[in-house]
């Protein structure tokens, strides 16, 4: 061995020394680990979170609530909090997958707006905190379409030859055929089903993708528009000119997560002060202003600046808020949607 | 002596059985287990939030072949179906690869040693890239307002842009984007191999270049065409990102349904069934594949002994 070899063995060995102790240190720093849709949360929340409290706040990402609930049960350990859609949080309840956290007896939980205290399986908030919701509606280029109302303006749109994107998720998309009938996005019957489904089926020819990753196609002018989230919000307020977000007239679902703590969080208590922190106001209001979101903390949306709060299509008039509907869980009746699903996405 | 040979002949099968048994291990750990837990769960009732109860089903292949008829279990060709399209795309995607291939590795074989390492290395640079990343630039290659429509509308080509993203020829053209390097390696390896001579012997006896093509070198590198196809067809089979991400999910593939399955419909066991029959196909497949290595190999070994008489 050469006087080289022994210098850079000795730096390696150094070096691995040094690893070794930074990550016993950060063992021993108190931690909390958040699994949340990804661009979910502001970051500045988090770091006011690890300021306030000292607390490391480690962020992992998922793209459905499917996906969030086949890791856990395949039995990922080490998430001390999980942001579920309202029919998953009551799925996680049911498979005993959530920790108890009496968050709705906390004094500043009467911050909270009770119309979204959602879950049928908690109805006293003693396991989740309502953490945000929204609608699922058109964002549409201006350029192409000067200006859109609802579900039918889009498939016409679609006749015309323009280009029309809807989500590659089987309920919303069903959903908008069951909106278009009158039927509920929740019915669990068969004809129903497949009426809703006919309805889109009609129209699969003149849509040219089922896809989430639509915004920077709409934002360019290759597709006019796109059946998105209220998050739309955000890249219309980088581009007003371009960009414009409407719920649907006809009416549209809405959608709700909570924040839940799983049964086997590691660092519960943690967990359970992150949940006490986010009901202060200023903070549920610092997390809208980045997400252009709805919150249930009422005295948070004091505190929003008057063009967020008097969006209509972030905080819509109540006659609105009444057309729109929000899934539950199915049970097994999920099995005649997918056959429905597969029979669409089949069609040539 | 035949002692010494005996040991020598030990030693080197012990070395073997050393040198076999970490892989074989890990393929024992991550492969026969996971294929293991797929087969029973094929036979489990679906669990009403994904996983499975344990116990036995069998409309999950009925579900598929032809004999369930519940109201949430009832059978339905349009499996079948999307199983067919499904290994039609994966046949135009061998096809293509291999079209595109053949002749860029006789032109890269022929070439200096130095410049031949160098676009090997070149043709596996992608790799380095997630595959992701590299599939959302093609959407933004393709897409009307994209670099390849902007291109052609600029040298006065085209007078409007061309549909191609969410289309089938964006599938096709991702499909075999991402298969070429595959296609390309074992092809190579078997056409570095010819041996330039026989080529030119057929020619000095008079073949011409069709007949030299077709009884020389294509019977001489049709271990390698064999190889290549398989090893593109068999993950083109059950590739579902590419449909997705540049066809706009607007046709199923197996993949896509198999992940359905698994994900937003929560039916692990009926996704572990659609999981069994394209392993099936694919078991089929490789035995044909085998029939051919060791057929070729005993015609060579015949060769041999026939050269061997001849001496």
């Amino acid at each position: 061995m050469t006087n080289n070899t022994l210098k850079r063995v000795a730096k390696a060995t150094l070096a691995a020394a040094a690893l070794v102790a930074v990550a016993s240190a950060a063992q021993a720093e108190e931690e909390l680990n958040l699994y949340n849709w990804g661009d979910y949360i502001n970051p500045q929340v988090l770091a006011k979170f690890t300021e306030e409290t000292g607390i490391k706040v480690n962020l992992d990402t998922y793209g459905s609530n499917e996906e969030m609930l086949a890791k856990i049960q395949a039995g990922a350990t080490g998430y001390d909090i999980v942001f579920p859609s309202v029919h998953m949080h009551d799925i996680m309840f049911q498979l005993g997958l959530l920790e108890k956290t009496d968050i709705g007896s906390d004094p500043a939980f009467k911050n909270i707006d009770p119309q979204f205290i959602r879950a049928k399986t908690d109805p006293d908030a003693e396991y989740c905190l309502p953490y945000a919701w929204g609608t699922v509606g058109i964002v549409y280029n201006k350029k192409k379409v000067a200006e859109m109302t609802g579900w039918e303006d889009l498939f016409a749109l679609a006749d015309k030859g323009e280009k029309i994107i809807l989500l590659d998720d089987l309920r919303e998309t069903i959903g908008i055929g069951h909106i278009m009938n009158g039927t509920s996005v929740n019915s669990t019957d068969e004809d129903e089903i497949k009426a809703a489904a006919d309805y889109i089926l009609e129209r699969k020819k003149n849509v040219t993708a089922f896809t989430y990753d639509s915004i920077p196609l709409v934002q360019s002018g290759d597709v006019a528009a796109a059946h998105w989230y209220v998050g739309a919000n955000i890249f219309v307020q980088q581009a007003p000119d371009v960009l414009a977000y409407v719920i649907p007239k006809e009416g549209a679902t809405m959608y709700q997560e909570d924040i839940c703590v799983l049964a086997s969080a590691p660092n519960k208590d943690n967990a359970k002060k992150f949940l006490q922190f986010y009901l202060q106001p200023e903070i549920a209001a610092l997390n809208v202003q980045q997400q252009l979101n709805g919150t249930p903390n009422l005295p948070a949306r004091e505190l929003l600046p008057p063009e967020i709060a008097n969006n209509e299509s972030i905080y819509p008039p109540q006659d609105v808020m009444e057309k729109l509907q929000i899934f539950v869980d199915l049970g097994r009746d999920l099995q005649l949607y997918n056959s429905e699903w597969t029979r669409i996405k089949t069609a040539q | 002596m035949s002692k010494a040979h005996h040991t020598l002949e030990s030693r080197r099968k012990l070395t073997l059985f050393g040198l076999l048994l970490p892989p074989s291990a890990f393929l024992a750990v991550f492969f026969l287990g996971p294929l293991a837990i797929m087969i029973v769960y094929s036979w489990l009732t679906p669990g009403l939030y994904g996983g499975v109860e344990w116990k036995f089903f069998h409309l999950n292949y009925g579900r598929i072949l032809g004999w369930a008829d519940t109201k949430y279990e009832r059978f339905d060709p349009v499996y079948f179906e999307i199983f067919l399209r499904s290994v039609k795309l994966a046949a135009t995607t061998v096809l293509l690869s291999l079209i595109l291939c053949y002749p860029v590795a006789f032109w890269v074989s022929r070439m200096p040693e130095k410049r031949k390492n160098l676009v090997i290395f070149l043709i596996t640079l992608p790799f380095f890239i997630s595959l992701i990343v590299r599939l959302f630039a093609w959407v933004l290659i393709l897409r009307p307002t994209g670099f390849f429509n902007q291109a052609l509308m600029g040298l006065g080509l085209i007078d409007e842009p061309l549909e191609i993203i969410f289309t089938g020829t964006a599938v096709i053209i991702g499909m075999v984007y991402v298969f070429v390097p595959f296609m390309f390696l074992p092809l190579y390896a078997s056409i570095e191999k010819l041996d330039l001579s026989l080529i030119e012997a057929s020619q000095d006896l008079g073949a011409n270049r069709l007949q030299t093509f077709f009884r020389v070198i294509l019977p001489m590198t049709l271990p390698g065409i064999v190889g290549g196809s398989i090893i593109v067809f068999i993950p083109s089979l059950g590739n579902f990102i590419v449909p997705s991400l540049l066809g706009g999910a607007k046709v199923v593939m197996i993949g896509n349904l198999i992940e359905q399955q698994f994900l937003s419909a929560r039916n692990w066991p009926f996704g572990a069934a659609l999981g069994m029959m394209v392993m099936a196909a694919v078991l089929v497949l490789l035995l044909y594949y085998i029939r051919i290595v060791t057929r070729e190999e005993r015609q060579a070994g015949g060769l041999k002994v026939a050269e061997e008489v001849a001496a």
